[in-house]
This record gives C-alpha cells, sequence and structure tokens, in this order.
C-alpha cells in the first residue's frame, strides 16, 4: 500500500540509497535530489508529502532551501523532517517556523527511525 | 591556526574551536555512514548481491575516514620530522591520486580523469605530500562533480615558466558569492579556513599545511560551472630524467 510520497534531498549517494530503500520497503514512494539546487525540480514534480533533508548540502545550505520552500505558495506546507550530523546543534524550536517537524540524528539514529518521523510529521 | 594560518603551533583550525573538535567533526559524516550500511548489512533479507554491495561501501568509506586520520597525523609530525623535497613528476603524482581515489569514484559512478596535460618539467615537492594534497582536492570534489560526474585533474605550466599548477576542476554546483569569498579570505589567511558548506574545512586547512612545507602553495577559482582547486610548486632547475 502506498503511504505517501517522500523526497530526500541528501548529497551523500550512499546515504541516500540507504534512506531511499528504507522508505520504499515501508511503501513510500521515494525520489531523490543531490543537491539543493535541483530539489526543488524534484519537489515540484513528485508534490511530497515530506521532505526529508540534510541540514548540511553540496553547493548551499539546507537553510537556503527552506526559505525557497517557504516562498512557493505550493511547496511551503510540505512537513520537513531534518536528517543531521548536527542534531546536537539545532533546536527544533528554531526551525519550526520553516515547516521542520522533527529532526533525526544521523549520528544515532535507526533505519526504522526514519519511518517513524515521517510518519509523525504528515500527522 | 592563527590569523594567517601558518602556524604549527596553535593547534585550532578554525579560531575558538579546538582542532579536535573539527577533526572529529570531519569523521562524523563517515562513521555515522559506515553505521547506516551496517545496519543495511545486517538486515535478513539482504540479498547475497547487496551484502557485496555494502561491504564494498563500507570499505571505501572506512578508507575516506582513514585518510582524514591519517593526514592529521602527518601534519602533526610535519615540524618534527623531516621529508625530502626533490625534483618529482607532477603527472605520475596526479595518476597516483587519481589511481588511489578510483574505486571511491567508481561506488558513486563518478569519474576522476587525467584532463589535457602538456609535457612538464619536474617540480620541486615532497612525492608524499603532493599526492595527499591531490587527493584531498578530488576527495572533496566528489560531490562536486555535476551531472556528468566527471571530476577533472588538470597541470600547466606558468608563462614565466618556473611554477606548475596541478588543479581539481569540478564542474558542480557553483558557490554562492558569500561562500566563494570566505574561501578565498581563508585561503588568504584573513579567516578561519572554511571550504565548501559541507566541510570544516580540515581538508584545505591540511592541504595548506602540506602545501607550505614544500614552499608551494595553495587556492582556488572560482567558475560559472564548479570551482578549481590548485597547488602551484616551483619548477626544479635541476636536469633529471624524470
Amino acid at each position: 500500500m502506498n503511504q505517501g510520497r517522500v523526497v530526500v534531498v541528501e548529497d551523500d549517494e550512499l546515504l541516500a540509497g540507504i534512506f531511499l530503500r528504507v522508505l520504499r520497503r515501508n511503501g513510500y514512494e521515494a525520489y531523490h535530489a543531490l543537491h539543493a539546487a535541483s530539489a526543488i525540480d524534484v519537489i515540484d514534480d513528485a508534490q511530497p508529502a515530506v521532505i526529508l533533508l540534510d541540514v548540511l548540502l553540496a553547493g548551499t545550505t539546507a537553510l537556503t532551501l527552506l526559505h525557497e520552500l517557504r516562498s512557493h505558495a505550493d511547496l511551503a506546507e510540505i512537513p520537513i523532517v531534518l536528517a543531521t550530523n548536527l542534531a546536537d546543534q539545532i533546536s527544533l524550536d528554531d526551525v519550526q517556523s520553516y515547516g521542520v517537524k522533527r529532526i533525526l540524528d544521523k549520528t544515532t539514529m535507526y533505519p526504522d527511525d526514519i519511518i517513524t518521523a515521517v510518519r509523525s510529521a504528515m500527522l | 591556526m592563527n590569523a594567517r594560518g601558518d602556524s604549527r603551533e596553535d593547534s585550532s583550525l578554525v579560531r575558538d574551536v579546538p582542532a579536535a573538535t573539527v577533526a572529529a567533526h570531519e569523521l562524523k559524516a563517515p562513521l555515522a555512514l559506515i553505521r547506516q550500511l551496517g545496519y543495511e548489512l545486517g538486515r535478513e533479507d539482504a540479498t547475497y548481491a547487496e551484502r557485496r554491495e555494502l561491504t564494498e561501501q563500507i570499505i571505501r568509506v572506512s578508507e575516506k575516514a582513514l585518510r582524514v586520520t591519517s593526514n592529521i597525523t602527518r601534519a602533526d609530525t610535519l615540524s618534527r620530522t623531516l621529508f625530502e623535497l626533490e625534483p618529482v613528476n607532477s603527472i605520475d603524482v596526479a595518476r597516483d591520486a587519481c589511481r588511489e581515489l578510483k574505486p571511491l569514484y567508481e561506488l558513486h559512478s563518478r569519474r576522476l580523469t587525467i584532463g589535457r596535460m602538456q609535457k612538464l618539467p619536474p617540480v620541486i615537492a615532497n612525492r608524499d605530500l603532493l599526492r595527499r594534497i591531490l587527493v584531498n582536492f578530488a576527495d572533496n570534489a566528489l560531490h562536486y562533480s555535476g551531472a556528468e560526474g566527471v571530476v577533472e585533474l588538470q597541470a600547466q605550466l606558468s608563462r614565466s615558466q618556473d611554477v606548475v599548477r596541478l588543479a581539481v576542476r569540478d564542474y558542480g554546483p557553483a558557490m554562492t558569492k558569500r561562500q566563494w569569498s570566505r574561501l578565498v579570505e581563508s585561503l588568504h589567511g584573513r579567516q578561519p579556513v572554511h571550504a565548501r558548506p559541507q566541510s570544516s574545512g580540515l581538508g584545505i586547512y591540511i592541504s595548506d599545511q602540506f602545501a607550505k612545507n614544500m614552499n608551494a602553495s595553495i587556492g582556488a577559482i572560482r567558475h560559472r560551472d564548479g570551482a578549481s582547486f590548485y597547488v602551484e610548486l616551483p619548477v626544479s632547475r635541476q636536469l633529471t630524467l624524470l
């Protein structure tokens, strides 16, 4: 059963591959954007229910992408899950205004945490 | 590092941030990735082909992390050890760097190629340090290889024929003016070292240290479609059959 669409914005292809496999195994239609630059197009095409976003991306940072998403009326409401190695330096309170619902710590998370976070963001 | 970026006594890479913290940050990503790959490998329903692929990925990511640790320890011993400067064939070293990173590039479906290289005179360098600089640059460029998936090693002789420039040219997303300004200021020692957004700049800092110990210098050029990170080395005047 299709659980919904998720776009993974992650510049490490190996990690992105894991995220995509976990999501697909759990019934999600998962798409990948390698850079923030290509993310808007992928998100625009996929119209995902959730975006799983790395913070430190090649080319630009997630914050720039979050700003841009907020400027598109049709994309502004998509819930965001941040997946980052900097989770200990980011407070959810500081990023909630960008639509961030959950923060996953890549250094401590288990693969299934992605599903829990995506489900919770979709509520 | 001090404001000029040339002190080996000061242990901090970024102002007010201890070197150990920067190194820890640099190792976080590969270690976190190895952990996730381990979980995938441990899945009971993983096929034999998937297990082989994941094992290969774990090996390559581990090698990347080990390169970081090896560079940190090498940089730390620079001031205490003697190393040989000798006439070196820079194209050979570029080929060595290319060979070393080939498996990692292939794993990411990327290509690291040797671009057009004219016949060059030997440079005065330490072969090991020069290889490490090129590997650092090419390792960093992996995420910036653009749609074609190609990163190129290039070499050229200066007009004055006294300097050889070895460059790693990538074709990834352009850096913003702000990011570029920070990088250039870092390279000129006016600011703490920063590379691209996802990097602590440790690779560039270490490359800078290696270069300075060979009387060489590093720099970067921003292109419309990517960037070049380069090291410039003095040409050897010694007659050689290299």
